[in-house]
């Protein structure tokens, strides 16, 4: 998922609390991570860790949407 | 979970707790009522694709809970 910005959550079972299922998240740039086969993500607690990629499909949004994402995190 | 801790979590300290948590509506739903809170500590993991990596390690915490949903915050080696 090389230059992914944002991911939906398809799979939740071992982070029910950390992550919802079908929800939006934005992912931070990191190479090391996808090295391993994760991806640096921002989850339900506001801050970015390591989840594995199968838990999450890369999607892209409309303009508008990614900018409510850039407020949030300013 | 996805990574296996190879040993004991070293530098174990509580780094959030009370409303210093985002999330607590969402803990006591799944896990329930307590005083939940955000530990964090250094140890070996093994990740699934085999390797061993030194991590700084985060998870949530309650008295007679547990430790719940560990999670990798980066790593140090």
């Amino acid at each position: 998922m090389n230059d992914t910005r944002f991911v939906l959550c398809i799979d939740n079972s071992a982070y029910p609390a950390a992550l919802e299922k079908r929800k939006v998240y934005q992912v931070v740039p990191d190479p090391e991570a996808q090295r391993h086969h994760c991806l640096r993500v921002v989850d339900e607690s506001g801050e970015d860790y390591l989840y594995p990629d199968p838990c999450f499909v890369a999607i892209e949004l409309p303009e508008a949407a990614e900018a409510a994402f850039d407020e949030e995190a300013a | 979970m996805w990574f296996e801790i190879l040993g004991d979590i070293q530098g174990v300290e509580t780094f959030a707790s009370g409303r210093g948590i985002r999330e607590p509506a969402r803990l006591q739903k799944v896990y329930g009522r307590g005083n939940w809170r955000k530990r964090k500590g250094v140890a070996e993991i093994r990740l699934p694709d085999g390797t061993v990596r030194l991590a700084e390690i985060h998870w949530y915490e309650a008295s007679g809970i547990g430790r719940r949903e560990f999670k990798i915050k980066r790593f140090l080696d």
